[in-house]
């Protein structure tokens, strides 16, 4: 499809683009994945005629980073592709900004599995979904299945509009800002690195049905529960390998601001909550941790404290101090801020984008959804889950070579009553003796 | 379908072990299935590294600028003397040590070496013109120069031939010295005497001798070998 150059069209990166810039580097991923497993084996053809129609409709999508002299943006990519390819073992790879003619989002496709891998600072969970959706129901269509228009997916026949590439954050910011002390340093979960560029992917597939009665069960909704697990296991492990010195566990959770304020971004619109335990206090119970999330989680998300705390990022981004210094001296300086307050203060982060829906002719083409987070900054895993039909898959990823979070999360899955299926693209070797 | 006796998750079919702890499966009635694909791909992807033509093109950048830098100075400082045209020499030469490797990587060792010692041989050749030194270039650096470029082929032969343990690198460099030194030495004494009295390069040969034989005795006796690599952290 041919192209137009559209001269002098640039974007200005949003609050979450800016951090996700300045730390791009080799040992560090603000990469994710979501997956689409069909019903038959990919046609790439097919496929690369669908990403050829679905771009253009997704300028947001369709762009490279440039290199101001104090602040990086976002301008229309009209270098060929991007390109199909076929799926590799270690997906999630760093972006390098002048490779891969620039492009930030990446197609892959290994037997019935489409991925769309997009860099964070484009786009959130919630708008890579909106083009997935849309790039699935036109693969579909090529195929030559009928599937309408309406329910989250976009008519790629219509030009873009403004309302989709809008800047959230900067609308919805008010004046009063959130002030908080720092964030104690958590348990950091870490463990063993893996030669670079290893990508360890371990998921688990758990029917929706029973994780919503066991959630029921407790009083909890379903990523309450997942928290809850995660922040268990993690203490647990905490309390075997380091018990003279507990710390907090901490989670970062991303929330989905789009309910709380209307918009129809395509960008970035998400903002991290902390759920944490404290167990140098003592052991808390499986109840006592679902109860501390879900009070946490109900007395911290509403949209008062959300948007104070929104203005504080954006009121930082446009620091009149911050703006002068040169991206060069900016980038460490942001890497140093994100170090002390987005990964010292949290064990692991687990985000769940919910449930991926689709109209009920594209439904019975897909099998299941996956998604996956990129490599953290420090070698741990990161937990996300995506549920589609009647199945919640959950993903621990990451380039650590224990698999102590994830054995022990799907172990308490298992033993609480739920059927837990495991696929992996570890390498395994059987160990002597079991 | 299996299921891991110890975690209690049911495994993908095509699955050998449990990818939460390694357990092996071993299931009479469902045996592991080789045949259908993977769940993931097993084919891995690496970032690619700087372009080779990227770097090719900076270091000769580089070279040219000190060499035209250096022409330039050398009209307006002591013009009564070409001093640049060593300078120009030495980073023509050093252009090609590093930039045809880098340009074709499936270059062979000897054709590598064969146009480093041509780099070197050439150089050396320019100066001894410069010097009026032609008979100490026939004489002496010439055949210094394609032993040491003979000494460094057997070498690396020798060293690319299978994996060859650090002790046994070692060994074979320090050989290799010694017995550069007494070639060194042999034409030395050809070039000024007309006769080989070998003298000091006796000395380095021992000494590289004395080197190699407890070396010998290390990589041969097992454990010998295991103390020094847990010494040495090898």
């Amino acid at each position: 499809m041919k192209r137009e150059k559209k001269k002098g069209v640039w974007y200005r990166l949003d609050n979450a683009g800016v951090l996700y810039t300045a730390l791009q580097k080799e040992e560090y991923s603000s990469i994710y994945r979501f997956s689409a497993v069909m019903d038959q084996k990919v046609d790439p053809e097919a496929l690369q005629r669908a990403v050829d129609r679905t771009m253009p409709r997704f300028p947001g999508f369709g762009v490279r980073v440039r290199r101001g002299m104090f602040w990086y943006y976002l301008e229309p990519n009209d270098a060929p592709g991007p390109f199909v390819k076929r799926d590799i073992a270690n997906p999630c790879q760093p972006v390098r900004f002048r490779e891969d003619n620039g492009w930030l989002v990446r197609f892959y496709y290994y037997e019935r599995r489409i991925s769309l891998e997009v860099f964070h600072a484009l786009s959130d969970g919630a708008g890579a979904l909106v083009f997935l959706r849309t790039l699935l129901a036109v693969y579909l269509r090529e195929l030559g299945y009928e599937i309408p228009q309406g329910e989250g997916i976009l008519n790629v026949d219509e030009p873009p509009r403004r309302e989709e590439l809008e800047d959230g954050y900067a609308r919805w910011a008010g004046k009063k800002v959130l002030r908080s002390g720092p964030a104690p340093t958590a348990f950091p979960n870490t463990g063993t690195a893996e030669p670079f560029y290893t990508f360890n992917i371990t998921m688990g597939f758990v029917p929706l049905d029973q994780l919503k009665d066991k959630a029921k069960r407790y009083g909890v909704s379903i990523t309450e529960y997942l928290t809850g697990v995660l922040l268990k296991v993690i203490a647990d492990n905490q309390a075997q390998k380091h018990p003279a010195h507990p710390r907090p566990v901490a989670l970062a959770v991303p929330i989905n601001l789009r309910p709380w304020f209307p918009s129809e971004t395509l960008r970035n619109f998400i903002l991290t909550v902390r759920p944490s335990i404290d167990p140098s206090l003592g052991e808390y119970t499986f109840e006592e941790i679902l109860s501390q999330v879900r009070h946490y989680m109900r007395l911290h998300i509403n949209r008062l404290e959300m948007r104070a705390m929104l203005t504080g990022n954006v009121k930082f981004q446009t620091n009149p101090l911050l703006q002068v210094i040169p991206l060069v001296l900016k980038n460490p300086v942001m890497a140093l801020g994100y170090r002390m307050a987005g990964v010292r203060p949290y064990s692991g982060t687990y985000t769940n984008p919910g449930a991926f829906q689709v109209p009920p002719e594209m439904a019975s083409h897909i099998e299941h959804m996956e998604v996956i987070l990129g490599q953290a900054t420090v070698p741990r895993v990161h937990c996300a889950s995506i549920s589609f039909g009647n199945t919640m898959e959950i993903t621990f990823a990451g380039t650590l070579k224990e698999t102590d979070t994830e054995r022990a999360f799907f172990r308490f899955l298992v033993k609480d009553g739920l059927h837990v299926k495991v696929t992996s693209n570890r390498q395994g070797k059987p160990v002597e003796g079991g | 379908m299996s299921y891991c006796v110890n975690c209690g998750v049911e495994l993908d079919d095509t699955a050998a072990v449990c990818p939460l702890c390694q357990t092996p499966v071993c299931n009479p009635s469902c045996p592991v299935d080789l045949e259908s694909p993977k769940p993931f791909p097993v084919e891995r992807s690496e970032v690619p590294p700087v372009s080779r033509v990227a770097v090719a093109l900076l270091l000769s950048s580089m070279f040219l600028s000190v060499a035209l830098v250096c022409g330039l100075l050398n009209l307006f400082l002591r013009t009564e003397h070409a001093w640049s045209l060593y300078v120009i020499g030495a980073a023509a030469m050093l252009w090609v040590w590093v930039v045809p490797p880098l340009l074709a990587r499936q270059l062979s060792l000897l054709v590598r070496l064969l146009l480093d010692v041509t780099a070197i041989a050439v150089y050396i050749y320019l100066i001894a013109l410069d010097l009026n030194g032609m008979d100490w270039y026939w004489g002496l650096a010439l055949p210094v120069i394609l032993l040491g470029g003979a000494c460094v082929l057997v070498l690396s032969i020798l060293l690319d031939e299978g994996r060859r343990s650090i002790l046994s690198s070692v060994t074979l460099i320090i050989g290799t010295g010694g017995i550069f030194s007494v070639g060194v030495e042999y034409f030395i004494d050809q070039f000024l005497n007309h006769q080989w009295q070998p003298a000091w390069s006796l000395v380095v040969l021992a000494i590289c001798v004395a080197l190699i034989i407890p070396l010998i005795v290390v990589r041969r006796v097992p454990y010998l070998r295991e103390e020094v690599r847990r010494r040495f952290h090898m």
